[in-house]
């Protein structure tokens, strides 16, 4: 009897206990939803609207007209071909360099390979900001400013890619590789025949952080892109806000525009996200 | 087969590296001709008032900032971590902003933080008269910071909660069997069973803010200001090559930003890194 009670009594703290942890992430989630909903509902509302104080949630007549402004204002497309540009460059790069570098440090033999593989994590810990002054420079020397080299070259290789690669190869029985190579395959055969599709879903996560990395990017834009044409997205958008900073509908059409194709990509992709910063801890 | 991968990274990450050491040795515009000029680059910035408000600004916010999102990222990461209804959508809700491009979440923030702003607008109505955020000198960093943990909590709750389901149910199971109520559990099993997770998360956090130049370039145009209160050391490093000219002196702001992220790494080390033997 008294068992059953405490069993009961449990069962509702647990219950009550649940319903308000449910009920904090939501108000989480709802802080974490807002600025996208106001950055949404501004873009919609003409200039007038936009600047009323106290702010209007929700637009009287939502005005689509500033998406379709904007396009004219500045040279939007072409913003979003380089972005894409770049972001295709330095995600193909990625791929090709980081697997083969991954596969050398876990399948080949030769001189150096611990210190290689140090030396690769040693560079985990170098952000690009803190070197953005010599890699500005090194980009002068050769001659890779103000043009699309420079947006994908200084991220053609990622040291947590080669992490990540090392990590796949490592984790696929090597006996395969054996049988190949008793059947005569070369070791560039057997890595891009045999091994490389067997870590597809590596190469997926891999391909998904670079692709981010380059189209979220600000600084190296910055560096490299003077003229306006060869500006990407976000660097555009605030140059643009530098330019026509009292036009908040315009500047957040703008911003809902750019985070609609990385929502989708994430939506979609977003159990390769997880999984990438499971084995990596890395976007 | 390493060789495009060395080379790239040698290029523009270890190369830099080392160059940073030799250019903070000389005096260049880029555009006249480099000549040595020992270490009165570094006696410069040491003498610098600007450079220790960055450092100032820099320090506070790594101190600030990283106790603030580990805390928040593991909160909500154990709570996420229980059985509950919409699990998939919460955790894709606080993933979202640390996927966002850090351009386009400044603007919107500092349309948020405007004078007459959504969050003045909410302060309002609970009677708060709230200050015009960025031209604050007394605000403008501290906006950034509450920006910057929005934005990156949620990415660390990720790893943080993949640390979790790698602690295996059945220690809290025994836990329980033995009387140990959710607040032990969590002290006395989670804890220390994440360490490795924490200080994973601790490091990438100090590397992570000690390098802040996106959120203070775009919220104070540029300049770091009002009155250099978001001036970072990488934003002073910007400027001396872009506005000043002075390569040696952002070369030697460099070296220097490298020193402190190596002892700072060192000292998280020393902390959380050593007892992940369990």
């Amino acid at each position: 009897m008294t068992q059953n009670n405490t069993l009961t009594r449990k069962a509702v703290v647990s219950r009550i206990s649940r319903s308000v942890y449910f009920l904090i992430l939501m108000g989480g989630a709802l802080v974490m939803f807002v600025p996208f909903a106001w950055s949404l509902s501004t873009s919609l509302k003409p200039l007038s609207e936009s600047l009323a104080y106290p702010p209007v949630w929700i637009p009287h007549i939502f005005d689509w007209s500033n998406y379709v402004k904007i396009w004219h204002l500045v040279p939007l497309a072409q913003w979003f071909a380089n972005s894409a540009i770049a972001a295709v460059g330095v995600t193909l790069c990625n791929l090709v360099f980081d697997s083969m570098a991954g596969y050398a440090l876990a399948r080949l033999n030769f001189k150096g390979k611990r210190l290689l593989f140090i030396g690769v994590l040693a560079m985990l810990m170098v952000p690009f900001q803190a070197v953005m002054l010599p890699v500005y420079i090194i980009l002068r020397y050769l001659h890779l400013l103000d043009n699309y080299y420079g947006l994908i070259v200084p991220l053609a290789v990622q040291a947590v890619g080669i992490f990540l690669m090392r990590q796949a190869f490592l984790n696929l029985p090597s006996d395969l590789e054996d049988a190949a190579s008793i059947d005569g395959a070369g070791r560039f055969r057997t890595f891009w025949q045999l091994s490389v599709p067997l870590v597809v879903p590596s190469l997926l996560t891999l391909g998904l952080i670079s692709f981010m990395l380059s189209w979220n990017n600000f600084l190296l834009p910055l560096l490299v892109a003077n003229r306006q044409h060869l500006w990407t997205v976000p660097l555009g958008v605030v140059m643009f806000q530098q330019e026509y900073f009292v036009n908040w509908p315009y500047l957040m059409a703008a911003a809902v525009m750019t985070t609609v194709p990385v929502a989708v990509i994430f939506l979609v992709f977003q159990k390769w996200f997880v999984r990438g910063i499971a084995t990596t801890g890395f976007r | 087969m390493t060789l495009p991968a060395v080379l790239v990274l040698f290029l523009f990450t270890l190369g830099p590296a080392l160059y940073a050491f030799f250019l903070s040795l000389f005096s260049w515009s880029l555009l006249n001709k480099m000549h040595y000029v020992g270490l009165s680059n570094f006696a410069f910035i040491f003498a610098s008032h600007l450079f220790w408000t960055a450092v100032w600004n820099t320090a506070s916010f790594a101190f600030i900032v990283v106790p603030t999102q580990t805390l928040v990222a593991l909160f909500i990461a154990v709570l996420l971590n229980q059985n509950l209804p919409a699990r998939g959508f919460l955790r894709l809700a606080f993933f979202f902003p640390a996927v966002s491009s850090s351009a386009v979440i400044s603007i919107i923030f500092m349309w948020i933080y405007n004078k007459f702003g959504i969050l003045n607008g909410l302060l309002a109505v609970v009677g708060i008269h709230g200050p015009n955020w960025l031209a604050n000198p007394l605000f403008a960093l501290k906006s950034i910071m509450i920006m910057n943990i929005w934005t990156t909590s949620g990415y660390f709750m990720v790893v943080f909660l993949s640390g979790l389901q790698a602690i295996p149910q059945n220690i809290y199971d025994a836990a329980e069997m033995d009387g140990a109520n959710s607040w032990q559990r969590f002290s006395r099993i989670t804890v220390p069973l994440l360490k490795p997770t924490t200080f994973f998360v601790v490091i990438m956090g100090v590397i992570g803010t000690l390098q802040m130049f996106d959120q203070s370039f775009i919220l104070s145009g540029g300049t770091g200001g009002p009155l250099h209160s978001t001036t970072t050391l990488v934003l002073l490093i910007y400027q001396y090559i872009f506005s000043y000219g002075k390569v040696g002196y952002g070369a030697a702001v460099t070296v220097i930003l490298f020193a402190f992220t190596m002892i700072a790494t060192l000292i998280v080390n020393r902390w959380l890194g050593k007892s992940i033997e369990y």
